[in-house]
């Protein structure tokens, strides 16, 4: 019998043990009974020799092992009964536990999806790692390392190789690009996945490049492209103007190896070069150059290996692999030169930077989050506190009856987890709700790189939650707990409940508690200020640039097979044809956004001096259009924009930012002085320009880097310098988003199975910059006010309870003459003089804690004078309001009652 | 009244599971068979038999089931598993080993008296 069983058959143990007893007594008895004794002597005597009946009971209860959980279930029912007979103390605690755990478990779930979450779908996600090399950031093996380290190596069962790519998609209503992934033919065997309909690749699939055109669709894009049309499957599809047969549908909840971005089709690898490389570039196929690192792998680990094993293993071949083939040193993509494998186990989101990114911005909201459970509990306290003061009877009783304090300690626990178990249950609605409200502050990137965070509870949550609450519940509850149980009985019977009271000493629990509050909101305050400030920084920095007014709309060719004399004709029809529109003032074209996602560098070199390779200045590298300056809002300083006479016959030309010109030749004065110079850019066989002006510095890197000083940039003419995947900039001088279908329609009018991508003002390309500013202001400034708002209720609760102890004591001042003033100032001084310690230690823990931030702060230093300054005023200013108002109460004491009231 | 002894710790335990060894037997049988099988040296007292017979049962060494007596009445029949029939050896077994041992060294000491 287990003891859930026993447990739950206690009548029926409880009738058998009564009878058992009964019939020992009775066959005692009779026995007794015929040696002559009166059967009244006999029973008695058989009782005797029994002892207690109910001791003996108890003694057998104890010995079948399930008596502490029958004690919990009467401390519960005890628990209950408490909660039911005090509704407002129940619903208030119950509210303040369920703001504070709901904002953990809102959180929890959060880190459980950024970094918890194993791989949804695969068989034994435990047992798949992922190679990377170097930092991680991005995928980083070459095709051949990746079949050498797959033969090569006894520690995986198998690796699958797999690559993302934006692909065209076009169904003749509407052409769109989505996230496709090239892979390995073992993909979905590597991953323990079997399609939905259909089936996975062939072997033969996986065998001769370009051969074999078939395409294996997720099911989400399946459902909202083809309406889950089961026919699909053995028909075609167009994929980058190429015909792909459908054989196969994955698996609903699956969309690829590296959550959160969402892959939509799956192609065989082999068929890579025709869809990243125009036709015919044969230099670049990617199946054969040990150069093009981008790839990424994924291996299942054999039974019994360790994954540090593994990784020891995977790195010796790749060791080998270096020393017998190394890359020439500028052609090693990874910057600082780390080659090394590693080996990481798919958790949560799987990409690098966001990762970075979640890591520390999840470390952050946690640390916020349990600092609001930690106000809310020692509110919690505190008002338990205050009750046990009323309950000292009721605990004297119990002490008197023989409880011990052990048992009494634990029953007042039991209440007190009970009570944050339903604090519990009502944060995970709460907790439901802040997430729904999270997944609004999702990174705004930009389709096909669509983010979904599935923020969806799972057992894991559930477990975290309740957890909590029990911790919680002994948190809060110990210290009240150890306080009502402190046998003084006699006091107690005597109700002398107000003999304390008159003695209050200063530093006990409760100020104690209040300090702690007042301590760690105002920490929460201070972050929240200094993000508010990073924001307000990000809103007025001078970008160089002016994102409003402009619309942008970018292109990948190569997605379409356009050749360079077909991309160079595309690009500038294009402009040509947005000039004409009406509403745009100037059009040009650009192969980098400003902040947008990707960036790209190029060494540039005075021509007039000798430079060393190892000083060489990386400039952003541009490739601007005509009238690029005058489009994007970037004043010249000196010389001239580019124009319709730049063109690729024409001499080769460039225009500085203000800073490269100074880098090149740190003597000139003035930045006038950088024109006509020449200079040489890019690698190998550097192109040699003339200078033909002067840009003032542009904060246009990459989004997450707003924070740091604009870099030297070099511009190009798009027409000498021409790219394929490029972006048609428009301004406009009224809403930009008004020029979309007009954008729309041009863009349809040149190609119509063409996708325009980032269809959108520049400034919410632009947006993505301030995302983690926005995020954490908002966030923290929502937990901060939370945790101030529980805060000042514990400053009025230790206050108001100060002032109904101190009745007597006010009234007798009142009666000697104490005027109103006198009286609250007598009560707001005990509070300030709380709130002023508190804020103290609060302004050490923000300096600590201010220091987590420094890598999402820009424009502010961790320790801005003004931002902490503000707060503290503000932190007063709300203690002395929740003073206040147990001090007028205090003043509406009646001298004569409360002189009499004992 | 004749001097009773008090029984060593732990000596209870192995005790009934012998006298249940013998055939099923209910808890007032095992009070009575204890007496007189000790012939009233052991008196166990009533009171923790009861506790006893149920960590035995508790812990698996013995099983009961309800039956009725001769006398017509319902009653909890103890009997040993096969978990406390091992049980039983063991501990027999080391009993006898204790207790040549401590009569052996109460031997000697008697010797070193004389």
């Amino acid at each position: 019998m287990s003891w859930w069983h026993r447990l739950f058959h206690r009548t029926q143990y409880e009738e058998q043990l009564e009878k058992e007893l009964r019939h020992h007594l009775d066959l005692h008895t009779s026995e007794l009974s015929a040696q002559g004794y009166s059967p009244e002597e006999a029973r008695r005597q058989a009782h005797l020799a029994l002892g207690g009946p109910e001791q003996v009971k108890e003694m057998c209860r104890e010995a079948r092992g399930t008596r502490w959980l029958e004690e919990l279930l009467q401390d519960l029912r005890i628990g209950v009964r408490t909660l039911r007979k005090n509704p407002g103390f129940t619903l208030v605690v119950a509210v303040t536990l369920a703001l504070g755990i709901g904002a953990n478990t809102a959180i929890f779930g959060l880190v459980n999806t950024l970094l918890l979450r194993p791989l949804p779908v695969v068989k034994a996600p435990s047992e798949l790692v992922l190679l990377v090399r170097g930092d991680g950031q991005g995928p980083t093996l070459s095709y051949p390392d990746f079949k050498v380290l797959r033969e090569r190596n006894e520690v995986l069962t198998d690796l699958a190789l797999y690559t993302q790519a934006p692909i065209s998609f076009g169904n003749r209503v509407r052409s769109e690009v989505v996230l496709g992934a090239m892979v390995s033919g073992n993909y979905f065997d590597v991953l323990g996945i079997n399609p939905s309909l259909g089936r996975a690749f062939l072997p033969e699939e996986d065998r001769t490049p370009g051969t074999h055109a078939v395409v294996v669709l997720s099911n989400s894009f399946w459902q909202t492209r083809f309406n889950s049309d089961r026919t699909l499957v053995g028909r075609t599809i167009v994929l980058n103007s190429q015909q792909f047969t459908v054989v196969g549908i994955a698996p609903a909840g699956f969309d690829g190896e590296t959550p959160p971005m969402k892959v939509s089709l799956w192609i065989p690898v082999m068929m890579t070069a025709t869809m990243r490389w125009e036709p015919g570039a044969t230099r670049h196929d990617p199946l054969s150059n040990r150069q093009d690192e981008n790839f990424g792998a994924i291996g299942r680990l054999k039974q019994g290996v360790s994954i540090t094993h593994a990784q020891a293993a995977l790195e010796t071949i790749n060791r080998q692999i270096e020393q017998s083939n190394p890359l020439p040193p500028e052609q090693v993509s990874n910057p600082n030169n780390d080659r090394s494998l590693r080996l990481l186990s798919p958790r949560g989101i799987m990409i690098g930077p966001i990762m970075e990114m979640a890591v520390t911005s999840s470390r952050l909201a946690w640390a916020t989050v349990l600092t609001v459970l930690l106000i809310a509990c020692a509110n919690v306290a505190n008002l338990l506190m205050a009750r046990a003061a009323t309950r000292r009877k009721e605990v004297a009783v119990r002490l008197a009856l023989g409880a011990t304090r052990g048992r009494l300690i634990r029953q007042l626990l039991t209440e007190s987890v009970l009570l944050a178990l339903v604090g519990a249950t009502a944060g995970l609605f709460l907790a439901y709700w802040i997430n729904q409200l999270l997944m609004a502050f999702k990174p705004p990137f930009p389709p096909p790189f669509t983010f979904t965070l599935d923020l969806s509870f799972d057992i894991r949550t559930f477990a975290f939650t309740l957890l909590l609450a029990i911790s919680t519940g002994v948190i809060f509850g110990l210290v009240p707990a150890l306080q009502a149980s402190k046998p003084d009985v006699v006091p107690a019977l005597k109700d002398e409940s107000n003999a304390e009271g008159a003695r209050l000493r200063w530093l006990n629990w409760r100020n104690a508690l209040v300090i702690t509050q007042v301590a760690l909101s105002l920490a929460l305050l201070i972050s929240t200020g200094l993000f508010l400030r990073t924001l307000r920084y990000a809103q007025r920095v001078d970008l160089g640039f002016k994102p409003d007014h402009v619309l942008s709309a970018s292109f990948n060719l190569r997605l379409q097979h356009y050749n360079e004399t077909q991309g160079r004709e595309f690009y500038q029809q294009m402009v040509e044809r947005l000039e004409r529109t009406p509403g745009v003032q100037t059009a040009s074209v650009t192969n980098l956004l400003p902040l947008g996602f990707i960036w790209l560098t190029t060494p540039v070199a005075p021509e007039d001096r000798e430079v060393p390779p190892n000083e060489r200045v990386f400039a952003g590298s541009v490739s601007a259009g005509s009238q690029y300056f005058e489009t994007i809002g970037t004043p010249l300083l000196r010389g001239r924009d580019f124009n319709a006479q730049d063109t690729i016959k024409s001499p080769n030309v460039a225009i500085v930012s203000e800073k490269l010109a100074r880098r090149l030749w740190p003597e000139i004065k003035d930045a006038g002085e950088a024109l006509s110079k020449r200079l040489r850019v890019g690698r190998g066989d550097a192109t040699s320009c003339e200078v033909i002006g002067v840009a003032k510095d542009s904060r246009n890197n990459i989004f997450n880097r707003l924070d740091r000083e604009p870099e030297p940039t070099i511009y190009r003419p798009f027409a000498q310098n021409y790219s394929a995947l490029a972006s048609v900039i428009v301004r406009t001088d009224g809403d930009p988003r008004g020029l979309t279908s007009a954008v729309r329609r041009e863009v349809a009018a040149l190609d119509e199975n063409l996708p325009p991508q980032n269809l959108q003002p520049l400034s919410e390309t632009v947006s993505l910059a301030s995302w983690s500013a926005r995020t954490g202001a908002t966030v923290l400034g929502v937990f901060g006010l939370l945790g101030l708002v529980l805060a000042a209720i514990g400053i009025y609760g230790v206050m108001s309870y100060s002032v109904s102890r101190r009745t007597r004591e006010i009234g007798l001042r009142m009666a000697l003459g104490a005027e109103t003033r006198d009286v609250i100032k007598l009560i707001v001084k005990h509070g300030m003089g709380l709130t002023l310690i508190g804020a103290v230690i609060g302004l050490m823990l923000a300096v600590a804690l201010t220091r987590l931030l420094t890598s999402l702060l820009y424009g502010v230093t961790a320790t801005d004078p003004a931002t902490f300054a503000g707060v503290v005023l503000f932190v007063i200013v709300v203690a002395v309001l929740a003073c206040y108002l147990p001090a007028r109460r205090a003043t509406k004491v009646d001298p004569m009652r409360a002189l009499r009231c004992e | 009244m004749k001097p009773k002894s008090d029984l060593p710790q732990g000596t209870l335990d192995l005790l009934i599971l012998k006298v249940v060894a013998l055939g099923p037997i209910h808890g007032y049988a095992v009070a009575q068979r204890l007496e007189q099988v000790s012939r009233g040296v052991v008196q166990v007292p009533q009171g923790s038999l009861y506790p006893a017979l149920h960590r035995l049962e508790n812990r698996g060494l013995l099983a009961a089931d309800w039956k009725f007596t001769e006398t017509g009445r319902e009653a909890k029949f103890y009997r040993v598993t096969r978990k406390g029939q091992t049980q039983l050896e063991t501990e027999a077994a080391s009993w006898q080993r204790l207790t040549q041992a401590v009569s052996l060294i109460l031997k000697m000491s008697e010797g070193g008296a004389g």
